[in-house]
């Protein structure tokens, strides 16, 4: 993409060409670095003063701490309790990943692979569920749940949980699905291969990438999500993350420490996260976002 | 014959558990909000036919507007905030440069964490006492210009909007650079040996050829600000004194605070009516390409 100039320019047109490109290089660095240090500078300072005990933060906002006081994080931990929230989190997060994933697959690969006469319907209504305002859902579903007996179990957020990330999943798996070559399946079902063992041997195995892409996205949104959590679980033994974390800190409001403690061990776990599947998430946002 | 028929019932099984909870979980209670919302009930008594009296009351309701006029206030700064930012941002970005992948991995970073934690995190940028925004003001000689910036009606919203300018950049910009490596390094190319200059480059070709996408992510950025809620629920709880209510609050204070089941779900119907009607008008000015 850089400009090169001509190689029939005369020499001093070329160093002052040059010259201008650096100038330009150096503003866009700079333009970029500014950029960058307002996305992540927040999150730097509140690692950071996570460590600061209560005087030193109010004196020293801005330096590295002295030293480094773990107190804040023991006492978070214990005050919200964090074992109970991060095991919440992880099962009702693994729970619905995997199954929407699993039956969100197995539906795509019966709309992507098969004609049939409901199925340009069916998949338009999958995809519908892409444009809900979730929402708009809150209280009949509070009212949905309550009338099931659903309210506060282990299990309650995988219902709303599944339910609204399966039309994105199969939005991407299909689309992915459809670009299969078709003597595929077409050879496994002459050597005898039934439908579902077509699709759990040949078709989920190849769709691989796209599974990834679907498991991070899913992942991602089950342990951010708050509303759903809000109105539907309010035992606080079965919270999750970010529920029993807004709780924690209304009851925390001065005590800063403890609050950025917290804020850190919620968001260590997503940073890793991100930072190693980086490429399938980015994959992901795109093409559910850009093409719909 | 046999093979077919058990084609069909295995593409119904195979169907099955996701449309199954699909529709029990997701279209029954949009459906729902509706039927509930032409009743009058308080969630636990019997339930009362009253028709359209619910959106009646709501169009005359003060509050209502007021959350409507603040959801606007988000929209606004969210399109004109976010989108010329990521655009700008992922127009530098889209060269060869060195550290690109940083940028664009720290760019991308927000929109991956929580909302609980950015609103926590915000607010205590913005605390009176002891944030990061008043201490780096009274650092710098500038006291007099310290607020309790969330506290202060005036100052609530503005500081409420700059958090969700900066959560959601990052999804834009991604999505533009994807769309910008679509564009063919010939066109520029050619461009380029007509001696256009990068500025006419960028203006003439590269933006129109990225057009579409800028307008499914204005789209995007509308209907996704029509829906904050957990943001400034965590952060403001939509004061103080109702500065920095928006309508998914309002509607979910009147319901789950108020228990105004009936006239909550009302607030329901027209936020979704109003986010389904503006996915249409693009939709139809677009052709088929959104969703």
């Amino acid at each position: 993409m850089e400009t090169t100039i001509g190689s029939k320019s005369k020499w001093k047109n070329k160093e002052k060409g040059a010259k201008k490109k650096s100038i330009k290089k150096t503003i866009i660095y700079v333009v970029l670095t500014l950029f960058a240090i307002v996305n992540a500078y927040p999150i730097l300072w509140m690692v950071i003063n996570s460590f600061k005990s209560e005087q030193e933060f109010s004196v020293n906002q801005f330096g590295f701490p002295k030293e480094f006081v773990f107190e804040n994080y023991v006492n978070a931990w214990k005050a919200a309790n964090f074992d109970i929230l991060f095991k919440n989190s992880i099962f009702i997060c693994l729970a619905a990943t995997v199954v929407t994933v699993l039956i969100g697959a197995l539906a795509s690969y019966f709309l992507a692979r098969f004609s049939f006469k409901m199925n340009k319907l069916v998949y338009t209504l999958f995809i519908f569920g892409m444009i809900i305002p979730i929402h708009s859902t809150l209280v009949p579903m509070f009212i949905l749940i309550r009338n099931l007996g659903l309210l506060n179990t282990p299990i309650t957020l995988l219902f709303p949980y599944i339910a609204f990330n399966l039309p994105i999943t199969i939005f991407i798996l299909t689309s992915f699905m459809k670009a299969f070559p078709k003597d595929i399946e077409e050879s496994a079902i002459m050597d005898g291969c039934g439908v579902f063992r077509t699709f759990w041997s040949i078709i989920l195995p190849m769709s691989r990438p796209a599974v990834a892409t679907v498991m991070v996205l899913n992942f991602i949104h089950n342990w951010n999500e708050f509303s759903f959590a809000l109105v539907l679980i309010n035992d606080p033994n079965l919270q999750t993350l970010p529920l029993g974390l807004a709780s924690f800190a209304g009851q925390f409001t001065t005590n800063y420490g403890a609050q950025m403690a917290g804020l850190t061990m919620t968001l260590v776990p997503i940073v890793i996260f991100y930072l190693l599947l980086e490429k399938e998430i980015v994959k992901g946002m795109t093409s559910g976002a850009v093409k719909g | 014959m046999h093979l077919a028929r058990r084609r069909k019932s295995s593409i119904f099984l195979g169907l099955l558990p996701a449309l199954l909870l699909y529709l029990v979980f997701a279209i029954y209670p949009i459906l729902q909000s509706f039927y509930y919302s032409v009743m009058s009930w308080d969630g636990f008594s019997a339930m009362t036919f009253v028709g359209l009296e619910n959106f009646k009351e709501l169009f005359k309701d003060p509050l209502f507007w007021n959350s409507v006029k603040n959801n606007i206030y988000v929209v606004l700064a969210s399109v004109l905030g976010q989108v010329p930012i990521a655009l700008f941002i992922a127009l530098l970005l889209n060269r060869k440069l060195k550290g690109a992948k940083i940028f664009r991995t720290i760019g991308f970073l927000p929109v991956v964490l929580s909302t609980v934690v950015i609103s926590l995190t915000w607010g205590l940028i913005y605390n009176s006492e002891e944030g990061l925004i008043n201490e780096f003001l009274r650092s710098v000689g500038l006291e007099a210009l310290a607020q309790n910036w969330l506290g202060d009606t005036q100052w609530a919203m503005i500081a409420v909007c700059i958090t969700v300018i900066w959560q959601f950049v990052g999804l834009y910009l991604i999505i533009f650079l994807a769309a910008l490596q679509n564009v063919p390094e010939e066109v520029l190319e050619a461009a380029r040996i007509d001696g256009a200059s990068e500025w006419t480059t960028t203006w003439k070709i590269t933006v129109p050829m990225i057009w579409d996408t800028i307008i499914v992510a204005i789209v995007l950025c509308i209907a996704g600000s029509l829906r904050t809620f957990d943001l400034i629920y965590v952060m403001t709880h939509g004061g103080p004194s109702h500065s920095t209510d928006v309508m998914a609050l309002y509607m979910f204070n009147e319901t789950f605070s108020n228990l105004q089941y009936g006239y909550g779900s009302a607030v329901s119907v027209v936020i979704f009516l109003f986010s389904l009607m503006l996915i249409m008008v693009v939709r139809k000015a677009l052709g088929q390409k959104v969703i």
